[in-house]
């Protein structure tokens, strides 16, 4: 008898509290949007796996010694799993259309404006009674807007490791609401008339010129913004491999088996973040609406500034490519792509796009570089 | 709320700093790139190459160059829609 209720006493059902029941049901609500939506499929299914796993009662998962406590320190602590994915995402990106057509990276700059927009709409935020963040809080959450997920881990975990599994969910969960927030605002700044613009055809790019390019970005960085050179080195490190040619074998670990095992790590020592007496606060709240609000003005500072440049070049430039400035790849680029298309069925914008949104995460890593080296991490 | 202002005041000026220097870093990265391009791009005298290689034959041999027309249009239709 003693040993059954010894039994009991260690079980799930006796040990429940209503905050884990509930963080559950959002580690379920996020596999449901995984698997039957198809949002972020690769994150969110470990991010909402680990998050049923780090309420487990008596589990033990996230307490030292537990599997996801050491993920999390050994991954997300030190910075390494956001990195490595960053090398991955160097390594699948193709600069191609941004080297040919170079004043895109004007448009990856000005849509970073969600990101210092919402900073100070986080220490506005301060006037609410109930929330209070400090100015390195209100930067970790800013990059949010920034639409890059290693990028906002990365800054979430220097700057303020203690909101970081709701940062990281926020702008996951905004990448892959992507073809939901932008059109809207992407239709309400432009004209029928100027989502019809074609664009003229992209030059062809040398493969020096490509070689040369992550060297270039590289050599940038360390010159005026030494405090990006981890995100822009090992994005560098990725696309040098994939444009040099000769280790293939490298570049095509590091943008699959790498990338794919970093993933897994990754999602699962977010979710372990998205434990009850972490998640269930106003600031969560806070952050989610704060992350929507600097993803909007964001993609709204690259319309408008592609705007500005179409007037500029007379008509050249189809404004809706500064919406790709934010720097989800390629999600973006393909929804300009789809906007154009539904205003005129001929005009394939994909290619274009690709050069502010590969601008784009350039951007928003030099803008965590800015963040880091004033705020200091 | 005096510090509230000054919080807000130092937000507005890491904001200024901030979207300048990525604008001042992304605009010399434009001028190195165009630099590199200009010594390193491919030569024009390829591309008109190409372009004329192109129109001549249709590259289907066999299908009427209209319905590879209707073809490719109907394809990215049906992407566009997926």
């Amino acid at each position: 008898m003693d040993g059954l209720i010894a039994f009991w006493a260690e079980s799930g059902i006796a040990n429940f509290t209503g905050g884990q029941l509930l963080m559950m049901a959002v580690g379920g609500l996020l596999l449901y949007l995984a698997i039957a939506k198809g949002f972020e499929p690769l994150l969110l299914l470990p991010i909402g796996f680990g998050a049923i796993l780090a309420n487990i009662p008596n589990g033990g998962f996230t307490e030292e010694g537990g599997m996801l406590y050491y993920a999390y320190h050994v991954g997300i602590e030190t910075g390494v799993f956001p990195l490595l994915i960053f090398m991955g995402v160097g390594a699948l990106t193709d600069f191609g259309a941004l080297i040919a057509n170079p004043k895109m990276l004007l448009l990856g700059a000005a849509a970073q404006f969600g990101i210092f927009a919402t900073l100070i709409g986080a220490i506005a935020l301060n006037a609410v009674p109930g929330f209070e963040f400090s100015m390195t809080d209100a930067a970790a959450i800013a990059i949010i807007g920034g639409a890059d997920g290693p990028t906002a881990i990365f800054l979430a975990s220097k700057l303020a490791p203690e909101l970081l599994g709701a940062i990281a969910v926020a702008a996951y969960s905004y990448m892959a609401l992507v073809p939901i927030i932008q059109p809207p605002i992407m239709k309400l700044l432009t004209t029928e008339a100027e989502r019809q613009i074609k664009m003229e055809q992209l030059r062809e790019v040398s493969k020096l010129e490509k070689i040369i390019f992550p060297l270039a970005v590289l050599g940038l960085t360390i010159l005026f913004l030494p405090a990006a050179t981890p995100l822009v080195g090992m994005f560098c490190l990725g696309n040098l491999m994939r444009e040099s040619g000769v280790v293939d074998r490298l570049s095509n670990t590091a943008q699959n088996e790498l990338i794919n095992i970093v993933t897994i790590f990754l999602g699962l020592a977010v979710g372990s973040k998205l434990s009850a007496d972490k998640f269930l606060q106003l600031e969560t709240l806070g952050i989610l609406v704060l992350g929507a609000v600097a993803f909007g003005i964001g993609t709204a500072a690259g319309v408008l500034m592609a705007k500005l440049m179409s007037k500029l070049s007379g008509g050249k430039i189809n404004p809706l490519i500064g919406a790709a400035g934010v720097s989800a790849v390629p999600m973006a680029a393909r929804v300009v792509n789809k906007v154009g298309l539904q205003a005129n069925q001929q005009n394939f914008l994909l290619m274009h796009a690709m050069g502010p949104n590969v601008a784009g995460v350039l951007g928003s890593a030099v803008a965590a570089g800015v963040l880091l080296a004033v705020l200091g991490g | 709320m005096e510090s509230m202002a000054q919080q807000i005041m130092e937000a507005l000026t890491i904001m200024v700093l901030g979207m300048g220097l990525v604008f001042i870093f992304l605009t010399i990265l434009i001028g190195v790139v165009n630099l590199v391009a200009w010594r390193c791009a491919p030569k024009p005298s390829l591309a008109p190459l190409a372009e004329a290689s192109e129109p001549q034959a249709p590259r289907f041999p066999g299908v009427d160059p209209k319905m590879v027309a209707v073809i490719t249009a109907a394809v990215h239709q049906y992407r566009a829609k997926a």
